[in-house]
């Protein structure tokens, strides 16, 4: 008799291998022993592939069901999951892509739909305080950093990729035209929640590089000579009237740098 | 009978499960079912739509947390991350009954996300007896363990399922939650009779039950949760209730999913099975 966890230690072996002898004989013979490992495989495939389907759903659609079928495959065997936690079940796959050498608007779609998937459940922060906006007004800008909200992500990427997410989307208007292949153009994404759905937004490449920049809690005194640097006519306040408005801002710090 | 372990109990009636797919019109309007079950791992994430439908649904509806991923009969010591989880979760929401399977999906590291059976010994059952008091301690409340499915019969099994199942209730105190299309998916692939399963349940233990669909692979069926619950079950059904008595029911259906109002079709009729027991023994 075989011990539970020399039972389970093999079964999950030929599971991931699919060497189905090796178990055939724990499991009684009248009920077809190979038939149902290869079903059980079979079922433990399709499992994890549904999670991917959930995950990458535009990246599904891009590529339709049978490549994304093929990767689903390819990635359980070369990313088998580790948790239990089935949203954490994929977060590999933009490196299987860019291992296997596809083109990188796959890689990037990958990225993006990730960033889309980790916002979707990030932790919720409510918006900046009426009063910690009063104060950040009065405030020596020298101190004042701020904390972007976990609902918010920054995506650089090399192709405006965000146009295919958005023309695949299941509720996005029919005329929406997506020219392939993108052109090659450094773009900045900002991924967002609002009332649970997920937005995305390329951002002028300034607006983009304040954002990193306050993510990096620089104060504003360097972020306006950041942008001033830049672009001299930039108007900071309606930057920032901006990202309140998309709720980005989670917090503010108005200490002096210890 | 009346659950009656959290602030809401869950009545003898039928509820449905509660999938993303039907959040938006659940929200828009609310179904007239009795109560609703989710599986808690869904929620997991650190905030965002799922946990505030969550909310709202549970101010409404009494609740069911059906999990799916603590692999209680995994031969490794229980997750204890996934456990505190789970915990969190149950203390903020307050669910009825929390419920889980018979069936292990993860050893060494390994996860399988498939519910897979365990060999019914008597080692099996001590360690799924300990596995088991050892997550009520942690949740503070009684488990309810849910018969699976399975397509596969280890040769180390010595005791028939509906016994395992039977005494694990006895040892620990949990509930049995009668999954009545497991059981009948069971005895057409094995060829088995059901009842020889039912009978060795006793009424006390049997606390939920759970009816589903199935669809056909080869000679299989195959549990999927994405039909109708087939003639068959609902016969088995029938039997159940009047043999157990009335007990809270769910409508379960997780894949092909059709528009609400099919789920609460298939509720009314399982209310009107328990709705005519009542009638009958009153």
């Amino acid at each position: 008799m075989l011990r539970l966890h020399e039972i389970q230690e093999a079964f999950a072996e030929v599971m991931i291998e699919g060497k189905y002898n090796a178990m055939a004989e724990a499991i009684v013979p009248g009920s077809s022993a190979l038939r149902s490992m290869a079903l059980y495989r079979r079922l433990i495939r399709t499992n994890y592939t549904q999670v991917l389907n959930v995950t990458y759903p535009v990246l599904r659609r891009f590529v339709g069901p049978r490549y994304f079928d093929i990767l689903a495959r390819g990635y359980l065997k070369r990313y088998p999951s580790r948790s239990g936690d089935l949203f954490l079940y994929g977060r590999h796959l933009p490196v299987l892509l860019l291992e296997s050498q596809v083109p990188r608007l796959l890689v990037e779609l990958a990225r993006l739909e990730w960033a889309c998937h980790e916002v979707y459940q990030a932790s919720d922060s409510p918006p900046l305080a009426t009063d910690e906006l009063d104060a950040v007004t009065s405030a020596d800008p020298s101190h004042v950093t701020f904390r972007l909200n976990p609902t918010a992500r920054l995506l650089r990427l090399s192709q405006p990729v965000h146009r295919v997410w958005l023309a695949l989307q299941l509720d996005a208007p029919t005329d929406i035209a997506v020219d392939l292949p993108l052109p090659e153009e450094e773009t900045g994404i900002l991924v967002t929640r609002a009332e649970g759905r997920i937005h995305v937004a390329a951002l002028a490449d300034l607006d983009y590089r304040l954002l990193e920049a306050m993510a990096e809690r620089n104060t504003v005194t360097e972020l306006e000579q950041m942008a001033t640097e830049a672009d001299p006519g930039f108007d900071f306040t309606r930057f920032m009237a901006s990202i309140l408005d998309l709720n980005v801002l989670a917090g503010v710090s108005m200490e002096a740098p210890s | 009978m009346t659950c009656l372990i959290s602030s809401s109990p869950i009545p003898a009636q039928a509820g449905i499960g509660l999938r993303s797919y039907h959040f938006q019109e659940i929200l828009k309007e609310p179904p007239p079912v009795a109560w609703m079950e989710t599986h808690p791992e869904n929620y997991f994430g650190d905030g965002g739509l799922p946990l505030r439908v969550l909310e709202r649904i549970r101010a409404r509806y009494p609740l069911s947390f059906h999990g799916v991923g603590l692999s209680i009969g995994s031969a490794n010591p229980i997750d204890r991350i996934h456990l505190q989880k789970l915990k969190s979760l149950v203390n903020r929401f307050d669910p009825t009954l929390v419920s889980e399977h018979l069936s292990w999906s993860s050893v060494g590291g390994r996860f399988l996300n498939e519910l897979l059976p365990l060999p019914y010994t008597q080692k099996s059952l001590n360690h799924v007896c300990s596995r088991i008091d050892e997550i009520q301690d942690v949740l503070q409340r009684p488990l309810l363990i849910e018969n699976i499915t399975r397509y596969l019969t280890w040769h180390d099994s010595t005791i028939p399922e509906g016994e395992f199942m039977a005494e694990t209730a006895r040892r620990t105190g949990c509930g049995i939650l009668l999954d009545l299309n497991n059981v009948y998916v069971n005895a057409v692939n094995f060829h088995l009779d059901p009842f020889e399963f039912l009978d060795a349940i006793p009424a006390e233990a049997v606390w939920e039950i759970h009816l589903a669909g199935f669809d056909h692979f080869g000679r299989w069926l195959i549990d999927t949760h994405g039909e109708a619950i087939c003639p068959e079950v609902w016969g088995l059904y029938q039997w159940a209730i009047h043999h157990f008595g009335p007990r809270p029911t769910l409508i379960e259906w997780d894949t092909n999913m059709p528009p609400l109002s099919v789920l609460v079709d298939q509720a009314k009729q399982a209310d009107a099975i328990l709705g005519g027991c009542r009638v009958a023994t009153s």
